[in-house]
This record gives C-alpha cells, sequence and structure tokens, in this order.
C-alpha cells in the first residue's frame, strides 16, 4: 500500500514537473550580455574582431538577403517585458545589428513590435566595430542562434479613466462647436487702429 | 513707453491662435485613422482624448475671442510663436497617453521637435510605439517643415490679409506666387509631390530588402516624411542604420538634400527654371560648405583608421555630414560612435555642418545658406573695396531667383540673425559644460537642438538634467522661428505686465 502511494506520488510529482517545465524555463533568468551592447558601441575597438556570445529580443522584423539575413536584438530594459506591458522605463532602446544565416532565423517566432515582444535569443560571433563586409556598419557575424525565450502577444486594453476622459472631452468640444457656431455673428466691432 | 495691448490684441491674436489649434486636431485624425485600422484601441482612444481637447481649446478660445479686426505684424509674430506652443502642450498629449514617456516635459521635448523638425526624441521604448503613434510623430515632422501655420493657412485662414504675417512670423518670407495662400498651397504641391515619388523609392526598395509590404511602405513614409521635412525621426530606435544598405541611403541622401532646399528654388524648378540650382547663392553655399566639412571628416578619420576601407569611410562620413548639413539628423552610425569612433575633429566637422545648416524658407534649420553666400559676397566686397581706387564703386551681386545687388543693409541683416544664432549656441554650450558635459559634446548636441538637426552623440537622453531639456526646448523653438516670433512672444508678454 505504502509503496503504491510512494510511486503514485513521485509520478504526480514528476507530471506536475514536466507541465511545469515551459512555465520554469519561461521564467528562467536571461543570461546578462558581456559585453553588453552599450559596451560594444562605448568600447569599439577593445572588442572589434573577437568572439561574443549576445543574447536580445527580437526587433521589428527579419530582413532576408540572399543566404543571410538582419536581425536586431535588443539587451534593454525592455528584453523582457515592453513598455505596453507595463514595464517600468528604462531609458532608450539599445541592441546590435546581427548578420547571419537566413536558415538559423526560422526558428524566431516572434520579432517585438506595439503589439509584440519578441523572442529572446542568444547569438554566438564575431563582432565588427567597422564592419568591412557592410559598408563600415557596426555588427555581429553570428554562426548560431539558441532560442532562449519564445515571443508573445501583448494586450494593451483601454483603461476605463480614458475612455471616460476621452467620451467627457468629446462632448465637451462638440457643445463648445455648437455655441461658436450659434454665436459667429456676434462679433466685437472693431474701432480702428 | 510700453503700450499695454488692448482687449482688440487679445480677442485677435485668440481667434487665430485658435484657428491654428483647431488644425493640429484635425491633422490627428490621419494618426487615428491608422490606429483603428491596426486596431490599436488603445492608441486610438489616446488620440480621440488628444482630437477633442485641442476642438475644446480651438473652439472655446473662437467662441471667446470674437474681432472682426485683421491681425497686425506685431499680431502674426505673436500667433506664430503662441501657436506653436499651445500645438506642442496638446500635441504631446498622445505622447504622454501612451505611456512611453517619463514626464510631460520630456514629451513637450519630443512634439517641439517634431514641430521643428529637429528630430531628437526622449520617448522610450521606441521599439514597441504603436503605429498610430509612430504616425502622429512624422506627421508632426512633415508638417512641421512645411510649417503648422501654413497648413492652417492652406485649409483655415480663407483669404484674411493678415496670414502673411503669420507666415512670415513661422520663419518663412518667400512669396512664390502673389497670394500667400496660393503660395502656401504651392508649398503643399511640391511636397505632397515628393511625398508620393519619395514614398514609391523607398517602398520598392524596402521590400526588395526583405521587408513585409505593411512595414516597406509604413517605413517607406515615415522614413520619407523624415527625410523631406529635415527631420530625422525614423520608426526604430536604429534610425536609417536599420536598413543596412547603400541604396535605401542614397535614396535617403536625395530626399534630404531636396528638403532642404528653399521652397523658392523648387517652385522656380517646378516652373521650368533648370538652371536656378546652379546659379543659386544658397546651393553654391551649400556645397562648397558640405564638401569642405566632408574633406576634414574624412581626412582625420581616414588618418584614424576608424574605418576599413576608402568606400566604407566615404559612404559613413558623406551620410552623416549630409544628414548634419541639411539639418535631418539622419545617422547610420550609433550616437556614441560619433564619440567613441569619430573623435574631437569628426565631432567638430559635423557640429559646423549643422551649425550652417539648409537654406532660408525650406523645411530645414540653422544659420541657412543665404546667410552664409551674403555674408561671405560681403567680405569680398570689402576686400575688393580696400584694394581698388578711393573713388571706385564697387559693388557685388548675389543670385537667389534673380540677380540682387548687395547692400550693407542686406549684409548687416545676415550678419545680426548669424550673430544671434551663435550667441545661441554658445549658451546652450556653455549650459552643458556647467553641468559636466565635455565641451565638444555640449556644443554638438546644443547645435544639433538649436539648428533643428537632431544628431546626438549620447548627450540627450531621458536622464539628462531637466534644465538642458528646457535649454534645447528652448533652442529648438528660437531656432525654428529664427528668433523674431519669439521676442515678439515675450515682448508681448512683458507689455501685458508691464505697459500703460
Amino acid at each position: 500500500m505504502r509503496t503504491r502511494f510512494i510511486t503514485a506520488l513521485l509520478m504526480g510529482a514528476a507530471l506536475l514537473a514536466l507541465c511545469a517545465a515551459p512555465a520554469w524555463a519561461a521564467d528562467a533568468p536571461i543570461p546578462k550580455n558581456d559585453p553588453s551592447s552599450t559596451q560594444l558601441v562605448e568600447k569599439p575597438k577593445q572588442f572589434n574582431g573577437t568572439r561574443v556570445t549576445f543574447t536580445g529580443e527580437a526587433i521589428g522584423e527579419v530582413m532576408v538577403r540572399g543566404d543571410y539575413a538582419w536581425i536586431h536584438l535588443n539587451d534593454d530594459a525592455y528584453m523582457e517585458r515592453n513598455a505596453e506591458e507595463g514595464a517600468k522605463l528604462g531609458g532608450y532602446n539599445s541592441g546590435m545589428a546581427i548578420w547571419v544565416p537566413a536558415a538559423l532565423t526560422k526558428q524566431i517566432d516572434t520579432y517585438g513590435d506595439y503589439k509584440h515582444e519578441g523572442s529572446i535569443v542568444q547569438i554566438s560571433g564575431t563582432f565588427n566595430a567597422a564592419c568591412k563586409e557592410h559598408g563600415g556598419d557596426m555588427d555581429i557575424h553570428a554562426d548560431s542562434v539558441t532560442m532562449i525565450r519564445p515571443g508573445h502577444v501583448v494586450v494593451d486594453p483601454v483603461p476605463g479613466w480614458k475612455a471616460a476622459l476621452a467620451a467627457g472631452l468629446a462632448l465637451l468640444a462638440g457643445a463648445l462647436y455648437w455655441i461658436e457656431r450659434k454665436t459667429r455673428n456676434r462679433v466685437t466691432p472693431h474701432r480702428g487702429v | 513707453m510700453i503700450v499695454r495691448p488692448r482687449k482688440e490684441d487679445h480677442l485677435v491674436i485668440g481667434k487665430f491662435t485658435g484657428k491654428v489649434i483647431i488644425g493640429v486636431g484635425m491633422l490627428m485624425l490621419i494618426p487615428l485613422a491608422v490606429s483603428i485600422g491596426f486596431r490599436e484601441w488603445d492608441t486610438a482612444v489616446d488620440f480621440i482624448v488628444s482630437i477633442a481637447a485641442c476642438f475644446v481649446f480651438g473652439f472655446g478660445v473662437q467662441a471667446v475671442c470674437r474681432t472682426a479686426k485683421d491681425l497686425s505684424w506685431s499680431h502674426g509674430l505673436v500667433v506664430a510663436s503662441g501657436s506653436w506652443f499651445f500645438a506642442t502642450a496638446l500635441g504631446a498629449l498622445p505622447h504622454f497617453l501612451s505611456g512611453h514617456g517619463g514626464s510631460y516635459l520630456d514629451m513637450l521635448f519630443d512634439v517641439m521637435s517634431g514641430y521643428t523638425t529637429t528630430g531628437l526624441y526622449m520617448l522610450q521604448d521606441l521599439d514597441h510605439v504603436s503605429m498610430g503613434l509612430n504616425m502622429w510623430r512624422h506627421l508632426l515632422t512633415y508638417a512641421g517643415g512645411q510649417g503648422i501655420v501654413v497648413i492652417a493657412l492652406t485649409f483655415l485662414f480663407k483669404g484674411t490679409a493678415g496670414a502673411y504675417k503669420v507666415y512670415v512670423g513661422e520663419g518663412k518670407d518667400e512669396r512664390l506666387l502673389p497670394n500667400v495662400i496660393q503660395t502656401a498651397r504651392a508649398i503643399w504641391l511640391v511636397s505632397l509631390t515628393w511625398l508620393g515619388i519619395g514614398t514609391l523609392f523607398l517602398g520598392v526598395r524596402g521590400l526588395m530588402l526583405g521587408q513585409g509590404p505593411a512595414r516597406a511602405f509604413f517605413h517607406a513614409l515615415w522614413v520619407f516624411m523624415g527625410a523631406w521635412s529635415t527631420g530625422g525621426f525614423a520608426p526604430q530606435s536604429y534610425n536609417t542604420f536599420w536598413f543596412h544598405d547603400i541604396g535605401y541611403e542614397v535614396i535617403c541622401i536625395v530626399i534630404m538634400i531636396a528638403g532642404s532646399f528653399n521652397f523658392a528654388l523648387h517652385w522656380a524648378m517646378w516652373t521650368g527654371k533648370r538652371s536656378e540650382i546652379r546659379k543659386n547663392v544658397e546651393t553654391i553655399s551649400f556645397f562648397v560648405t558640405l564638401s569642405i566639412t566632408t574633406m576634414v571628416a574624412t581626412f582625420f578619420l581616414a588618418k584614424a583608421n576608424v574605418y576599413p576601407d576608402a568606400m566604407s569611410l566615404f559612404r559613413k562620413v558623406f551620410y552623416q555630414l549630409v544628414s548634419g548639413h541639411t539639418t535631418t539628423g539622419f545617422s547610420t552610425i550609433y550616437a556614441r560612435a560619433f564619440v567613441t569612433q569619430w573623435g574631437p575633429i569628426g565631432l567638430i566637422a559635423t557640429t559646423v555642418a549643422m551649425a550652417i545648416g539648409a537654406s532660408a524658407c525650406s523645411t530645414g534649420g540653422g544659420i541657412k545658406g543665404i546667410r552664409m553666400g551674403v555674408i561671405s559676397k560681403g567680405v569680398l566686397q570689402d576686400i575688393r573695396r580696400m584694394i581698388s581706387p578711393e573713388s571706385a564703386v564697387v559693388m557685388e551681386k548675389y543670385h537667389h531667383i534673380r540677380d540682387t545687388w548687395l547692400s550693407d543693409d542686406t549684409v548687416r541683416a545676415a550678419m545680426t540673425v548669424t550673430i544671434a544664432y551663435l550667441s545661441l549656441y554658445a549658451i546652450g554650450s556653455v549650459i552643458g559644460v556647467l553641468y559636466g558635459y565635455p565641451l565638444d559634446q555640449a556644443a554638438f548636441e546644443m547645435v544639433s537642438a538649436a539648428s533643428n538637426t537632431g544628431l546626438s552623440c549620447g548627450v540627450t537622453n531621458p536622464l539628462m538634467p531637466e534644465v538642458l531639456k528646457i535649454t534645447y526646448i528652448f533652442g529648438m523653438w528660437l531656432g525654428r522661428l529664427e528668433f523674431m516670433s519669439v521676442f515678439a512672444l515675450i515682448g508681448y508678454g512683458y507689455a501685458v505686465v508691464r505697459g500703460k
């Protein structure tokens, strides 16, 4: 009886762990970049030509150019949660432009914008302070892409106070327009200069 | 004795300011439509609130300020600068309601930057901003480039004789056509034609670069608005570096240069006077100073070995310098790269290009090419006078639409405004230095703000001192309206308080 109970308990725990795994992964801490995009921009000479590992939120879109593609990864204050989701404002966006084999970008499911928080991905590659291949752009030529956390849809509902304010102001504007139209011909006489 | 303005003066100023603000509210209908189209409901409500606030102000003021009096010159100047003030305060509502602003001051900064076609910004998490708000940011700068008063003139003023006085108050003084309303419409005709062609070229290029159709179209439209208005806003925080393409950069360069030209020059070309572009003192001045600053920056960056080859070097230097000289503010390098890669000489060359700026009566800012041309001609005239016999009459001519004899009055007027700009640049730079920024960076940023350029070397950010934010806001305002209108507004305020 006891053995059966312990087995059931263990199986239940294992099942719970399996179900919870994606949630854990989703909440797993994102590795901190060293160097970060800010450090790369501040000390381009120091890191030029070095191999770096860089993690960030995929932003905007992938722009495929033949066998390769451009993606942009932001490692800023909004990497895990953006301003539309209520993240505390933490300054400008910052990130790096990544030149990567197009095939590797297929695993990136979401690119960040107003309605989406982009996937967080980790790339490894060579940092170029002024890339010879790309007209002097500061970029990273990546040869590996690892998905860290998938992106998600961002819902930005209309707060009640805002809807009420809109309705109130619209009514007031309409009333003032009506008054202005009604009194248009009552002009203060001009006494000349 | 300072005469206190009478009730009639307040009424006429209120009436016309109200009209301009109603125009601003109507302009917000475009981003509202974009928000609804993309089902961005929260942003749509932000715009409904803002439109209603503009209408409450506009209709309210018009209901109170009833007068048959037309505008005088001083009224025109006060209406122009006052309209910009209120248009900024109310235009910042969508920014503030979006939740991307650290404070209302930051959002005032952004809107003033938009109207004045500067391009510096305080908006945070720009990469997650809605399509509607992005439309508003770029529309602000496009409308600001033509002049928000020009918009009101076109649609709302209905042929009032005083309209020209407001038009001049906004820093424009060219009459392309005998009637100022027709002039305002001619400006729109030129701008909208360029809008269609520019957006088409950038959109097609965007599709070729791998953008989706919707993003290619909207990015093209917004980048066009940023380039043509010499505003420099872009939909992504990476600015035009986002595209990584020389073709996109070339199209941007063409639009930036076209946008920086005088509307009178555009109109001359439009009406078949093609040789004007070769002969005009402003285009000659622009190409001379652009060449000099580009050569200086290229020489020193080549010496510093920043870029791997000559092509990359020229591509980067020419793009940033054209952007700076046309007072656009687009960049294909990181803001801090001006400091960490370009160094002091690159910063100074760009600062000089920004300080000189674009053409008069264009969308651009800065001292202006025509003043540089007139002052240069004045100096040459003085040198020729010195080496000529005393009895000789030495006269210089300059060409701007027509040949004009250079008078001492013209040179003095150009010098006065130039000194005003240099003083503004200097005061703002000193304030930056007092806050601990190095002189070259403080000067770069202040010149960028006051010449309405928008390039940044990293000084401008949401965490910068509030006093510096206010300094840059005033710098943008004074620089765009070329001082007189703002001085008239201050004088009006003083007269209200101290006049008899």
